[in-house]
């Protein structure tokens, strides 16, 4: 654009407003994980008392900070079955609505409801329907379900966008050469969609891993780490709390760069060519 | 085992419809029927009645807290979305490389894979009264007491909104502006359109269905928002779903019921207000 | 070598939905023939070729392949390979794996399969690339991976879909030729859809025009060039001018024609012979035409027979010849191609009314066809 090659004065503007969101998006999040590497001495606010490593090994001292490394373990398993279910899920409903067939409207508005309803409202829902059943509430049914209804609408909504550059042609051509549905599907499908799939499943993981008010009435006697993080903020006024959002974030973004630097290998591997 | 392909797609679609119809449908419907219920003694007893949503709406505190929840909309809609035109346009238009493109869009959406919890309270130490702010205006010499609307005011609430969801706004925006061929600005300043008349004429009717996704999503997070409010405010105010969340722990579930119902029908009047204004369903399908 | 690859059509109907997409098409290709299905956009020659792909099933009729009817078999069972358009090689597989991919599903052995396929790729001369994902070939090296993944089937039909539309011009002529020569060597019948006539007419040995789910005529190259059958392909293929007249009177084998300006022509009269007031159209061949300066640029048609008169509008150069596009007084166009030398020696310009002239031999009797395809943005470039 001849315009805007020449960078005009409003590229400038521009880009002091983008460098200043970057900081506002990640300042303070920088702030919460250098403190707390706070000394033993040290309190909930800059300056540092010292460097250690002090806090985080608060964070295993059972009665100071509630079940740290329990809701730990099970925030990741969570995460874990939510990201296959929805990764396979979405998938199959993904491929299915490419054809029209009777109920898909319905199928589609009721997942986007899903997506925009407020979370307590079905964890209140959930949670009723448990007792009304008499079957206790927890993480690995009534929680699972109450994230899936969250987290599946989301990776539905990422396959649209997936599978509408998907050149059906591919598969035309792989029955052609005389491929099953089955090997079409195992051969060409799925590895041509692979960086799309890798994207669901990090949404499924951390949507599961970090979500709050659907889990909050269906998780049972055990906490998830979001829960844990939210009862410490009324209960822990130490920079153990900072040592716990900086452990949660690291897992977070080894997420991230595991999901997103196989999605580059790949595409590198097929050409260099990075699509959006 | 031949399967007939004209069920392919409802076996395909089979289990995503039912964890949907089990863990949504019904506990939708279950909510909705709850909140006609009566409750003695922190037992729910069936029966058909409205005193719940009386209760609701004669309340003076409910309204205060749609009145402030509503104020907060507003405001966090208006601020992301100017933001989020900005960040997007800027990614969209100005940024040349793909791979730039890429990268610096990236760094606007990693966040919303980071914990929202851990993200609000990361502002604690910075707006506190001994917090990061506060110690910098103070050695500057702009001002000899710390500020004390910076944490627990209106204003950590919302910055706490905006930092949560502006994201959202970049990201729907972006999709947008991303599809709209350079070409057509390029011809719109050839005809003779000024900076602010390719925006305003061009970029913005093309954008419309992002800038009504993106406001979708801020409006139904803000309002469907469970603790930015209690634990930014310090307290002082509270959101609709925390009442409901205060009625769930004394038992009251037909009162929280009712109150649910009444959360999502104002949600859903907001949703429809916006889809009047933009029809998002090409988008969404598309 | 002996030819396989024989094709025959028999009133094959295809709708979709309330559309009739192909309307009871038969046709006939002699096995190790290059055929071309040549019409504008929309006219079914795709859905005919899926078709006998077997990515479409007809609504009625049947397809046969070397005699046997081929109908509800899929694509693999049909001896049928499809080069489709834009190719759809495989974007995460090699070269080598994306040629071997028919070898893989049917269970053939690792070694064994990349033997088979570095052999294709030899054969392709694309060997070196084995290794190199399709993101990193140009046009013309995708289209010989896409060959060769093809050809390792060992189809007795290949089926191209606009093979040749996603490369630029310079590279086009040259893959056309090297599509004429592999199927010369395979022996194996080609089936290439295109909407270029001068593509069709170049390599085909049939060329089948197409207009509106129908064929109109199919024929050789220089069949459909020379004696277009109807007024459709005479205007699609080009190269020829497209006259209509009422007829005046039979005589001696030749009719004559009288248009609304008074020009007269003859044309073969055919058998049986029409009756007077009947219109009758005629094709003239571009470059058989004579062309003459009037001095009187008023005149709006021509005493002599066989000859129009209209005002010059645009003049092309071509190299060899000079395209002259006259107005006819009626608005019709009408076009001589001249040879260089003789337009030069008394050059016409824009503006300049003249006389174009045929002899009664030039003439070729048309059926008229209506169809949806518009002549102003049609014919036969160069």
């Amino acid at each position: 654009m001849a315009q805007y090659r020449k960078r005009s004065w409003t590229f400038y503007v521009l880009a002091t407003f983008f460098i200043l969101f970057v900081l506002f998006l990640y300042g303070p999040m920088l702030a919460i994980y250098i403190l707390s590497f706070q000394g033993p001495t040290g309190g909930l606010t800059f300056p540092l008392n010292g460097v250690s490593l002090h806090w985080f090994g608060a964070l295993f001292e059972q009665q100071r900070t509630g079940d740290f490394a329990g809701s730990f373990t099970r925030s990741i398993l969570l995460a874990f079955l939510v990201m296959i279910c929805t990764v396979t899920f979405s998938v199959m409903a993904g491929l299915a609505f490419r054809r029209r067939f009777f109920g898909s409207t319905a199928i589609f508005y009721m997942a986007v409801a899903s997506l925009v309803m407020p979370g307590l409202f079905l964890s209140l829902g959930i949670g009723l329907i448990f007792r009304v059943i008499d079957v206790p509430t927890n993480w690995y049914v009534s929680a699972l379900g109450a994230q899936l209804t969250w987290t599946l609408p989301f990776g539905l909504l990422i396959m649209f966008a997936v599978l509408s550059r998907f050149n059906r042609s591919y598969e035309e051509a792989a029955r052609d050469l005389g491929a099953t549905n089955r090997q079409t599907l195992q051969y060409i499908v799925l590895p041509i969609l692979f960086p799309g799939l890798i994207a669901v499943a990090l949404f499924g993981f951390t949507l599961s891993y970090d979500e709050f008010p659907r889990t909050l009435l269906t998780v049972g006697p055990g906490n998830t780490l979001p829960l844990e993080i939210y009862a410490m903020t009324t209960t822990v006024t130490s920079p153990a709390l900072y040592a716990l959002g900086t452990v949660t974030t690291v897992v977070s973004f080894a997420a991230i760069i595991l999901s997103l630097g196989s999605i580059a290998i790949i595409q590198w591997r097929r050409g260099g060519r990075f699509r959006k | 085992m031949k399967v007939p392909s004209s069920i392919v797609p409802y076996i395909q679609v089979a289990p995503l419809a039912l964890i949907l119809l089990v863990f949504f449908g019904i506990p939708l419907v279950t909510v909705v029927v709850v909140s006609f219920f009566d409750y003695v003694n922190f037992q729910t007893v069936p029966a058909f009645m409205l005193y719940n949503y009386e209760e609701v709406f004669t309340s003076g505190l409910t309204i205060t807290l749609y009145l402030t929840m509503l104020k907060y909309s507003v405001i966090v809609w208006l601020i992301t979305l100017f933001i989020g035109f900005n960040v997007a346009y800027f990614l969209v238009f100005h940024v040349q490389s793909l791979l730039w493109k890429i990268f610096l869009f990236l760094v606007c959406t990693v966040p919303f894979w980071t914990s929202n919890i851990i993200r609000m309270i990361s502002w604690i130490p910075v707006l506190g009264r001994n917090g990061l702010v506060n110690q910098m205006l103070i050695s500057l010499g702009l001002i000899d007491e710390p500020l004390d609307f910076l944490l627990f005011s209106d204003f950590s609430v919302i910055v706490a909104y905006v930092h949560l969801f502006t994201l959202f706004m970049v990201v729907t925006l972006f999709n947008s502006m991303a599809r709209i061929d350079p070409a057509i600005l390029e011809a719109a300043v050839d005809a003779g359109a000024s900076r602010w008349q390719v925006i305003t004429q061009i970029v913005i009717p093309l954008t419309k269905t992002g800038i009504a996704l993106g406001s979708i999503f801020v409006v139904t997070l803000v309002m469907g928002d469970f603790f930015v409010v209690k634990i930014m405010s310090g307290g002082q105010s509270s959101s609709a779903v925390y009442a409901m969340w205060n009625e769930i722990s004394m038992l009251q579930y037909p009162s929280a019921a009712a109150s649910a119902v009444i959360l999502l029908i104002v949600v859903v009047l907001m949703v429809v207000a916006i889809l009047r204004v933009v029809d998002v369903r090409k988008e969404l399908s598309g | 070598m002996a030819q396989i690859g024989g094709i025959e059509l028999a009133n094959v109907t295809k709708q979709f939905g309330d559309t009739l997409a192909i309307d009871s098409v038969s046709m006939i290709v002699p096995p190790g023939t290059y055929c071309c299905l040549l019409g504008p956009s929309g006219c079914g020659k795709t859905t005919l070729l899926r078709m006998i792909a077997g990515h479409d099933e007809p609504t009625a009729g049947d397809v046969l392949i070397d005699g046997q009817s081929v109908l509800g078999l899929p694509p693999a069972k049909r001896g049928t390979a499809m080069m489709f358009q834009s190719y759809a090689l495989f974007p995460h597989l090699t070269c080598l794996d994306n040629v071997a991919f028919n070898l893989k599903v049917r269970g053939v052995a690792k070694a064994e399969r990349r033997k088979q396929a570095h052999e294709m790729l030899d054969r392709v001369q694309m060997d070196g690339f084995a290794d190199r994902v399709p993101a990193e070939l140009s046009g013309g090296q995708q289209q010989r991976i896409a060959l060769a993944r093809s050809l390792i089937t060992n189809p007795k039909v290949l089926l191209l879909d606009e093979p040749l539309s996603a490369l630029d011009e310079f590279l086009r002529l040259q893959m056309r030729g090297n599509l004429r020569q592999m199927q010369k060597e395979f022996g194996i019948t080609f089936v290439h859809v295109t909407h270029t006539q001068m593509e069709a007419i170049a390599v085909a040995e049939l060329v089948i025009v197409m207009d509106h789910g129908q064929i109109d005529q199919a024929d050789s190259a220089r069949g459909v060039y020379d004696t277009p059958h109807t007024t459709y392909v005479a205007r699609f293929i080009g190269g020829q001018n497209v006259l209509g007249g009422k007829v005046v009177r039979v005589e001696s084998g030749a009719a004559l024609l009288e248009d609304a300006r008074g020009n007269r022509f003859t044309v073969p009269s055919g058998d049986p012979a029409p009756d007077t007031g009947e219109t009758r159209y005629l094709s003239i061949r571009r470059d058989w035409i004579e062309m003459e300066k009037l001095a009187d640029p008023s005149a709006t048609h021509s005493d002599a027979v066989n000859s129009v008169v209209g005002k010059v509008w645009m003049t092309e150069y071509q190299g060899t010849w000079v395209k002259v596009s006259i107005t006819l007084p009626d608005g019709e166009e009408f076009v001589a191609n001249i040879n260089d030398g003789t337009f030069f020696a008394n050059p016409a310009r824009e503006g300049d009314t003249v006389v174009a002239r045929w002899s009664a031999e030039a003439v070729h009797s048309l059926e008229h066809r209506e169809s949806s395809f518009d002549t102003s943005r049609g014919g036969m470039q160069a």
